[in-house]
């Protein structure tokens, strides 16, 4: 056992450990963090989306940084091939952020009078997870491609 | 506290020419999941849907969830075979519409 | 009053123009009306309501020394530490207690090795060092009984972890016996790409601190105040006007006896001109700070280092920039000195050396959707080690901000940047 310092500690109401051992930290901590959504969540508004349709994989670029030095705003490209002629275009495009509390992200909708399959935007991520992207053609297909994002941590904490 | 949205859009533009847009509105995107310094949630206040008209017509539209960072911003491209006027219009929680125009000249 | 000064400014701007050469400091700080009365900023001074409201008043500051001394000698520990390996794990992983490990040390599977930092060494397999539990207990403790040196907070002497808690640390400390299981190169700090800063930070539709520039800024400009003038009243011009006027600051100001910034030169010349009150940190002054920064884009950095106050300023930042401060125990060159931490990681933010620090500042923070002046950065990196900031026009900033500006003479402004 150690020998004991002279020093004496006051912790308030909580002792430190107590409070560590509730899982509690600094009132930043405690303000950080909603709760990341289920899996079954992100699957849910793809769902919806696709009403119940299975989506491919299909020639959607994602360009998102590997690790967004935070998830405030961070920046997408969405890019989807296609000739956007009358009877071969893509129509609407669905991201999901697998990890925020709200899986939907943005709804895109695309027209006759749209140059290229894209749009780039800048969003909130909460922490590292999947952007999911599920595009749907004129005749009714969908296509879908994934990209993790690594949100990096930063050094001083709280 | 309205900023002007900004647009960046050609003057002059080639018909059938893809067309670059880049739009922006200065605004806060309250998700609705931030705490104040009581504790108390803000509520949640955002833009939740952006559109592109041309002469009238829909170009471009967009959904946003609280997912969309603040100060939203949309690049996408039109392609045009008439010139006219662009109605670019943001639509707040609070039932507030906000648009702005911008002409262009298409040969 | 009012013409005198202003045949003053008029007269300084024929003899000495826009390109002040650093040697004319009396002359031209003499030429420029300033209200030399009251404090550029809000007194008594409140920390921001959203900053961690930690007091931190026992330990050292850039303005007061209050830090425990260090022992001189490691604690005596009986025979081996107890402690719960799992509690240690937890608490090497955990940000709200001052990083805490994981910010500088790899330490095995501890946070899932999701990028720890590497400003201290890998201790993965310091389980197989043959370090007894006395040595493990001291190093934690207060590792500056083996290194005087050490960038090793003293957790215990600074009361951070209690002696339990560096117990449980030991114990984890001992099962690390094996290289971390990293889950990619990114979470490796030895193989993680240093950030390359490649934004066009001067595009409005990105940097929303441009819209200083674009918008508030000229409008303040020609905004009369109290007084009756405006900004505009005297220079018409700004653009000719401001050229490289930027380049040339912070300097010493004789009336002040303090070094001064941008941010207070604006309050105090433009209360004293205008009558307008725009305290250091106002949307105002902020606005104000960037656009004068912007105009002299381009233009090297040039912040004087040879008349006699400035040489004295300089050295005074130099100290304070060694000086450790706060709970934490960290002075500024521990992180972005090029021999210590420049160029590693703390968590996953990749530390930068203090040349380059300040060409781009004030800058947009992404993490905050905020502009922040080089004083507000100042005061966040002591409240991040656990010290106590200073006002914003505090003279121990001026001395410091000085000094870390001198670092990136020759390089060229490039102002409002965007960063995290």
């Amino acid at each position: 056992m150690v020998a004991p310092t002279a020093k004496e500690k006051k912790m308030g109401a909580l002792s430190r450990r107590a409070a560590l051992a509730l899982g509690l930290g600094t009132a930043a901590a405690l303000a950080a963090d909603p709760a990341r959504a289920t899996p079954g969540e992100a699957d849910e508004a793809i769902g919806k989306f696709t009403g119940g349709k299975a989506a491919e994989p299909g020639p959607i670029t994602i360009d998102l940084p590997e690790i967004a030095e935070n998830g405030t705003a961070v920046p997408l490209t969405v890019t989807v091939e296609s000739p956007m002629t009358a009877s071969d275009r893509i129509t609407d495009v669905l991201v999901v952020a697998d990890g925020n509390p709200n899986p939907r992200v943005a709804t895109f909708r695309f027209t006759p009078m749209s140059g290229r399959a894209e749009v780039a935007t800048r969003i909130r991520l909460n922490a590292t997870e999947n952007v999911i992207v599920v595009a749907r053609t004129g005749d009714g297909r969908f296509f879908t491609a994934r990209k993790e994002v690594k949100v990096t941590i930063g050094g001083c904490g709280g | 506290m309205a900023e002007k949205p900004r647009i960046k859009v050609p003057k002059e533009a080639k018909k059938g020419e893809v067309v670059e847009i880049k739009t922006l509105l200065a605004h806060p995107m309250e998700s609705g999941l931030r705490k104040d310094d009581a504790g108390a949630l803000v509520p949640r206040k955002i833009i939740n849907r952006f559109t592109c008209e041309f002469n009238g017509a829909l170009a471009f539209a967009c959904e946003l969830e609280p997912a969309i960072a603040a100060n939203p911003y949309f690049q996408f491209t039109v392609r045009l075979e008439e010139s006219g006027t662009f109605r670019f219009t943001w639509i707040d929680d609070d039932g507030t519409a906000i648009m702005a125009d911008e002409t262009i000249t298409v040969a | 009053m009012r013409r005198a000064a202003l045949v003053t400014i008029f007269v300084a701007g024929i003899t000495l123009g826009p390109g002040v050469r650093p040697s004319n400091v009396a002359a031209q700080s003499a030429a420029v009306p300033l209200a030399l009365d009251g404090e550029a900023s809000a007194r008594p001074w409140h920390r921001y309501h959203e900053w961690p409201q930690r007091d931190s008043a026992k330990f050292n500051t850039l303005a007061m020394l209050a830090s425990p001394p260090a022992p001189t000698q490691p604690r005596k520990v009986a025979g081996s530490v107890a402690g719960n390996s799992a509690l240690g794990a937890k608490l090497a992983a955990d940000r709200s207690r001052g990083g805490s490990c994981l910010a500088c040390h790899v330490m095995g599977p501890a946070g899932d090795a999701d990028l720890p930092g590497n400003l201290g060494p890998d201790l993965s397999q310091i389980g197989n060092a043959g370090l007894g539990d006395e040595t493990l207990f001291n190093f934690v403790y207060d590792a500056r009984v083996y290194n005087a040196d050490t960038l090793m907070p003293p957790w215990g002497t600074h009361g951070i972890f209690d002696d339990q808690e560096i117990g449980h640390l030991v114990a984890f400390l001992k099962t690390l016996k094996a290289p971390a299981p990293f889950k990619s190169d990114l979470d490796d700090p030895a193989k993680r790409p240093p950030p390359v800063e490649n934004r066009d930070n001067l595009d409005s539709m990105l940097n929303p601190a441009m819209w200083a520039v674009d918008d508030k800024a000229p409008a303040l400009w020609t905004e009369a105040g109290p007084k009756g003038a405006a900004c505009a009243s005297c220079h018409r011009d700004p653009a000719r006007a401001f050229k490289t006027w930027a380049a040339g600051m912070p300097r010493w100001e004789p009336r002040l006896e303090k070094v001064m910034g941008i941010e207070e030169f604006v309050t105090r010349h433009a209360r004293a001109t205008t009558g307008h009150a725009w305290p250091i940190e106002s949307a105002e002054n902020g606005a104000l700070a960037v656009y004068l920064r912007f105009l002299a884009n381009g233009s090297t950095i040039a912040v004087d280092q040879e008349s006699a106050p400035a040489k004295a300023a300089y050295a005074r930042g130099e100290a304070l920039a060694h000086r450790k401060v706060g709970q934490l125990n960290f002075a500024c060159l521990d992180c972005h000195d090029a021999g210590r931490g420049a160029g590693k990681w703390i968590r996953g933010q990749w530390l930068a050396q203090l040349r380059g620090a300040l060409d781009h500042y004030p800058t947009w923070r992404t993490s905050l959707q905020a502009t922040w002046d080089v004083r507000k950065r100042f005061q966040w990196c002591q409240v991040a080690v656990w010290a106590d900031e200073l006002p914003p026009d505090a003279k121990e900033y001026g001395d410091l901000e000085l000094y870390v500006t001198a670092q990136s003479n020759g390089l060229k402004l490039n102002v409002p940047g965007i960063r995290h």
